[in-house]
């Protein structure tokens, strides 16, 4: 446990990537073994992204449901092979330096540092592991796997609806955080709860939802394109 | 957990004679034993060939083969004296009576000699059956005679765990009375029906018949390319094609008397009768029988990722890395890979059992029994090394872009695009642009068409090359599910961390992606590719000693070696 009793909260997706688990997700199915899985898993993948359009301000958790049937029957070593690529490669550039920047303020600030993020372990883990220096803890989604092959099924809590606001209380039990003096920055309607449960809340590139709330409850925004 | 045993105080002062050692688990043995175990007695070491030349044939294989790199740099200059006090090169021949030895030397040996180890064997699938006879049987019952004329030695026989042959299913630690298509087997009238299959056939290639056909072949031959038929220039021919005609027809009689028995090949058979005949002499001999599965490259000894250059893997991740993709494989079955230092770490104690006398009659040493890898997930991995390969050093965007996507499967053999059908389709091509073209084309077409022509026929020739390999391949990577018990080794617990076998401590991926396919490119793939070998340039030049110094480096040298290894 760490002696730090106070945390700062980072959604990924937005705030420290600027590509989320669709992108993810369809590129991992273009990239199966097999033309026609390719093209099958590829169709699955892209059709999470218009129930992230209609739904995703709302609640993520079924877009994230329907993207991730893109890695059924993908091969725990496959899946970890090319989360190494994606993120070598096609995530290369795409990790946001402002995000870096807010994690290395708040390390400085004495905050244990929080990812919290709607993808895969297998890609995360790696992200973290090469792009994001000083994190203490990441919460992300995890595969199910059934003799070495992904279901398809993401084991619960599914990240990516209101768990992290659910997650972040307990979080702070256990680490004997006082989220009082904690910090969250998030961009999706879903990170609501997350945000309103710390003493210094931070959205960054909000979606609508979000900003208009941000508005109403006086809450900082930040916007890296500014 | 077993009987604990330490393998450094069940080999302090024990003398050992090494038959085969030159080979690629003899070698890793060897250079594990001298470098781990510097308290061991003395080394003979027995290679073919007479004098002086086996001596400067040691000294050339320490000094070129990176398995002994790591002793260079710690010894440096000091090398020749720490393997000279404790090693001898002895001339012999396993397939001769008494292994071909010197008189004197072998009544030498005969007196001091604890364990026999005995890797000879020829590894070639379908071998002459003389020369499988000579060494994998004779030279297993040669080295059986030896031990049983020393004082005190005992013999572990180096064998396969194919021995196994047609046979499915979970395949015990033990000899079966009978071979894998169900027949009793009587070891010395089937060593007598091998001899009599090689007089028959020596006597079949002699005969008039014979001689006549190729004579009149010859002279066909020589009239096509227009040279002069001179009687001797004829007689020459007919000699040459008689001994090619007699080396083809010995493994043709191999292949077909192992079938016979329900073995899938000439080597496999004759392993498994050299077992035979040893288990013929019951008590006589002191006996262990070590089988190895498919040994692969190392995973930590004497570094990771070493092989000898060709192994039994290397073609078929070879082949994952070309256009053709469908591998003949049955999903779920295993391939019994082991790293060769895990193979010596296991035979370090089967040789330390047997010497305590607390040994298993049979040793397998697998990965099936207790880390599965199915072939499946081995093609798939294959696949994908090539891919992180082919995205950084492809030749070409063509190999960067699309060949590192072009992913191997595990395939039925009877698969629409299998290498059989895409050759009929090659050859009716070819047969078209040489001979289906209509005459009067542009002569720009013409000749575009006798290149195109060209090209598939030596895609065709490789095709065929590929074709046959996985014919070879076929009843370990489709037709068989064998998981062989590797359970004797539970017998005895190991005291030395660097000594334990550990199979289930391997993890496939990192060990197929980052060991093994890195050391295949670097020691195998440059082979298949007819590019150089790449050899050992040692700091310093290792010599055998024959006279070492009594107050020379080796107790400074054993302490250094021990504080080393720990």
């Amino acid at each position: 446990m760490s002696d730090k009793n106070s945390a700062a909260f980072f959604r990924a997706e937005g705030v420290l990537i600027s590509r989320g688990v669709v992108h993810a997700a369809a590129w991992m199915a273009s990239q199966r073994a097999g033309l026609r899985e390719r093209t099958i898993r590829f169709g699955q993948a892209a059709l999470a992204a218009p129930l992230f359009g209609l739904l995703g301000q709302n609640d993520r958790s079924l877009g994230n449901r329907v993207a991730h049937l893109a890695y059924r029957d993908m091969t725990e070593d496959r899946i970890t092979v090319l989360a190494e690529e994606y993120v070598d490669d096609i995530l290369d550039g795409k990790i946001l330096d402002s995000g870096i920047e807010l994690i290395k303020k708040a390390r400085k600030e004495g905050h244990r540092i929080v990812v919290l993020s709607e993808g895969i372990s297998e890609i995360m883990e790696r992200v973290i592991e090469q792009h994001v220096r000083g994190v203490d803890d990441l919460v992300c989604n995890h595969l199910e796997y059934k003799d070495y092959k992904a279901t398809g099924k993401l084991l619960d809590p599914v990240i990516g609806g209101y768990e992290g606001g659910r997650f972040i209380r307990d979080y702070a039990e256990e680490h004997g955080i006082d989220l009082s003096r904690s910090v969250a920055y998030a961009g999706h309607g879903p990170d609501l709860l997350l945000l309103s449960s710390v003493g210094q809340p931070c959205v960054v590139n909000p979606d609508f939802t979000l900003r208009k709330a941000a508005k109403e409850a006086d809450w900082p925004v930040v916007d890296y394109s500014a | 957990m077993g009987i604990p045993i330490s393998i450094r105080e069940s080999y302090e002062g024990r003398h050992i004679l090494v038959a085969g050692g030159s080979g690629f688990v003899g070698k890793v043995w060897l250079a594990m034993v001298l470098e781990r175990i510097p308290d061991v007695g003395r080394i003979y070491l027995l290679l073919r060939g007479k004098g002086r030349g086996v001596k400067e044939r040691f000294e050339k294989f320490v000094n070129d083969n990176y398995v002994f790199a790591s002793m260079h740099d710690r010894f440096g200059e000091g090398l020749s004296e720490y393997i000279s006090s404790r090693l001898e090169v002895v001339a012999g021949d396993v397939s001769k009576p008494d292994l071909g030895l010197d008189p004197e030397v072998a009544e030498r040996m005969r007196g001091k000699v604890d364990l026999v180890i005995n890797f000879a064997g020829l590894v070639d699938f379908n071998p002459d059956l003389r020369d499988a006879v000579g060494t994998n049987v004779m030279g297993g019952v040669h080295v059986a005679d030896f031990v049983q004329s020393c004082e005190k030695a005992k013999l572990v026989h180096i064998s396969t765990c194919y021995v196994a042959g047609k046979r499915d299913g979970f395949i015990p630690e033990q000899v079966q009375p009978k071979s894998p298509s169900g027949e009793v087997i009587d070891a010395k009238a089937e060593l007598e029906r091998m001899h009599t299959i090689i007089r028959e056939t020596e006597e079949e290639n002699k005969s008039p018949e014979v001689e006549a056909h190729l004579h009149k072949d010859v002279i066909a031959r020589l009239a096509a390319r227009g040279a002069e038929p001179s009687e001797r220039r004829i007689l020459d021919m007919v000699s040459r094609l008689k001994r090619k005609r007699l080396r083809e027809m010995m493994a043709l009689a191999g292949t077909e008397r192992a079938k016979e028995l329900g073995w899938h090949n000439t080597y496999t058979y004759t392993k498994a009768m050299a077992e035979y005949l040893l288990l013929d002499r019951g008590d006589e001999l002191d006996l262990a029988i070590f089988r190895p599965a498919i040994v692969e490259s190392a995973v930590e000894y004497p570094f990771a990722g070493w092989n000898e250059g060709f192994n039994t893997s290397g073609p078929l991740v070879y082949l994952a890395k070309t256009w053709f993709r469908h591998i003949p494989a049955m999903p779920g079955n295993p391939l019994d890979v082991i790293p060769v230092d895990m193979v010596c770490k296991a035979l370090l104690l089967c040789g330390a059992a047997l010497m305590k006398g607390e040994h298993a009659p049979v040793y397998q040493c697998g990965s099936s029994d207790r880390n599965f890898l199915p072939i499946d997930r081995l093609t798939e991995l294959s696949a994908l090394g090539h891919r992180k390969w082919l995205r950084k050093n492809g030749e070409s965007a063509l190999h960067k872009v699309i060949l590192s996507r072009w992913d191997a499967l595990a395939a039925d053999p009877d698969h629409v695009l299998n290498i059989g059908n895409i050759r009929s389709v090659l050859k009716q091509v070819t047969r078209y642009l040489k001979h289906g073209l209509p005459e009067k084309i542009p002569s720009e077409l013409q000749e575009a068409a006798e290149k195109l022509a060209k090209n598939t026929e030596s895609s065709n020739k490789r095709l065929r090359q590929i074709e046959d390999v996985l014919d070879l391949f076929q009843p370990f990577t489709h037709d068989h599910y064998c998981v062989f018990e590797c359970r004797a080794v539970d017998r005895h617990s190991v005291a030395e961390d660097d000594l334990r076998f550990e199979v289930e401590s391997i993890e496939w991926r990192s060990y197929w992606l980052d060991v093994h396919m890195p050391g295949m490119r670097r020691w195998c793939f440059p082979a298949y590719e007819n590019k150089d070998k790449e050899i050992y340039d040692p700091p310093f030049q290792f010599s055998l000693i024959d006279e070492v110094p009594a107050t020379a480096a080796p107790a400074v040298a054993v302490a250094d070696a021990h504080e080393r290894t720990g």
